[in-house]
């Protein structure tokens, strides 16, 4: 099962099904998060999620999707598109270095 | 781990919560609105050309409003730049699908001989071929990765590009060819019957059943998949005959999902209430549908509160001869009424199936929330509301 260490974290993949609307929102408001902590964020859609990918967000109903497009991946779903515990989780996770696993 | 550990891992996940049904669907839906959503910008500039410049566009009228009578020098100048239209919608817009149709198969390579081949049914139809690209670019591309696997990797070093080029040069051609006298024809064919049925729906009043079948979709995430694969093809192809297309409003009405969400905000749990506003903000006016897919996947049940908004918006849009010029995406109000066509009458129209549509949606689903009291139970027993979220809707596929 893939896992990572938050400290190792450089490039967060946001990914939603057409990666021009949901994933472009959910990016903007993670990339003001984790920009101080020198993790770049970008958003694709989720067919097409790079191969060098460590950590993906995506929403649980393409979380699978995401997984099988990006095995290497650590994949995070989310419920909700503002506010869910997955976006702060992955802040802490790569504030304090814990372990994100998928 | 090796990578075919993980992928074996992926797929026995997928097999666990069998997500591979939705996921293998997901992806076909990807696959043809993948060809159109890219370009919904070059669609944006013909709508917005037509809406302004053709004989009953903004231009004329608001010009005929200001003298009290057609003005003629402005009706000439507008003639003159609406001969924009037809080429537009007859050559660029498919070929920028047939284009975007062959790089998603073949990259680079794939999209110029998609456009190749896409320039044969096109002058093989009398309808603009939105269709026709869609199938054509992708099988295009797809031979020309075929053809060139045969010989890869046994050219002779210098002779590649002569290879290259005139591999890509011969079966474009010959595509192009087959798609002018065989693919174009029929596909007029299937696009002629398609139309058929949407007016055999739209005269029996049939259309707002389609909701049955959109709303439980765009939950499961193929909104883009029915809109821009199915409506955005076809509305466009019955705007260009007619001036306007009601199929742009079955999937893109932002009415039904504000009236779930506004629901929420009065009657839902705690958790989720306090999202809902500015899910609602960024829903109704930036158009992110997604926004509001996860409050009906939290309480299922709600669908049934999109589809009869839904079904109202489209009933109205039947009765009353609504519509819109080009596809309003994203789906949002400052769209539907950028692409409205001019006319009091016409907005009248478009307002009462967004509105309509978001009352009965509000009122359906904050009945099937028991007005509040079900969310006052949920809250109550228990402090720990974060966890709700992730625990309201279905399990994730992978954890």
């Amino acid at each position: 099962m893939p896992s990572i260490n938050g400290s190792d974290v450089k490039k967060v993949v946001v990914a939603c099904d057409a990666g021009m609307g949901s994933s472009v929102m959910v990016a903007s408001t993670l990339r003001s998060k984790l920009s101080p902590h020198g993790v770049e964020v970008v958003h694709t859609p989720v067919n097409e999620i790079p191969g060098d990918a460590t950590v993906v967000l995506c929403h649980q109903g393409l979380a699978a999707r995401a997984q099988s497009t990006a095995p290497q991946a650590v994949v995070v779903p989310f419920a909700i598109f503002m506010g869910d515990p997955a976006f702060t989780k992955v802040e802490q996770a790569i504030k304090n270095g814990e372990t994100l696993e998928s | 781990m090796s990578f075919s550990d993980a992928e074996a891992q992926a797929k026995a996940n997928k097999n666990r919560t069998g997500a591979g049904v939705s996921a293998q669907v997901q992806r076909l839906g990807r696959f043809m609105s993948g060809m159109i959503m890219p370009n919904i910008g070059a669609f944006v500039a013909w709508g917005l050309i037509t809406a302004l410049f053709i004989e009953a566009g903004w231009i004329n009228k608001i010009a005929e409003g200001l003298n009290g009578a057609p003005n003629d020098g402005v009706m000439e100048w507008t003639a003159s730049v609406a001969v924009l239209v037809g080429p537009m919608i007859t050559y660029l817009l498919p070929l920028l699908i047939g284009y975007m149709g062959g790089k998603l198969v073949y990259e680079t390579r794939g999209a110029v001989i998609g456009a190749v081949a896409t320039m044969g049914v096109i002058v093989g139809s009398e309808v603009p071929m939105f269709l026709g690209a869609m199938i054509i670019g992708p099988f295009a591309a797809w031979c020309l990765k075929r053809l060139e696997s045969t010989w890869q990797g046994k050219i002779k070093p210098g002779f590649e590009m002569l290879v290259d080029n005139f591999s890509l040069g011969i079966l474009g051609g010959a595509l192009a060819v087959l798609g002018k006298m065989i693919i174009g024809p029929i596909v007029s064919q299937l696009v002629e019957w398609a139309g058929e049925g949407v007016d055999f729906l739209v005269e029996n009043s049939l259309l707002p059943f389609a909701s049955i079948v959109v709303e439980p979709a765009k939950i499961l995430f193929l909104n883009n998949a029915i809109n821009h694969g199915v409506f955005t093809p076809l509305g466009t192809a019955e705007a260009e005959e007619t001036g306007k297309s009601l199929l742009f409003m079955i999937e893109s009405n932002p009415g039904p999902g504000l009236g779930i969400l506004v629901a929420y905000m009065l009657f839902g749990p705690r958790m989720l209430k306090a999202a809902a506003p500015s899910a609602a903000i960024i829903h109704f006016f930036g158009g992110i549908h997604e926004m509001y897919f996860p409050f009906v996947l939290a309480k299922p049940r709600l669908i049934a509160a999109a589809i009869l908004g839904g079904m109202t918006g489209v009933l109205i849009g039947v009765m009353f001869n609504g519509g819109l010029v080009a596809p309003p995406s994203p789906g949002s109000i400052f769209a539907w009424i950028a692409f409205t066509p001019p006319g009091i009458g016409n907005f009248v129209v478009m307002f009462a199936q967004v509105i309509l549509a978001a009352a009965v949606s509000f009122i359906a689903a904050a009945f099937l929330m028991g007005f509040g009291r079900e969310a006052r139970r949920e809250d109550a027993p228990e402090d720990d509301t974060a966890a709700d979220a992730s625990a309201a809707s279905p399990t994730p596929a992978t954890v």
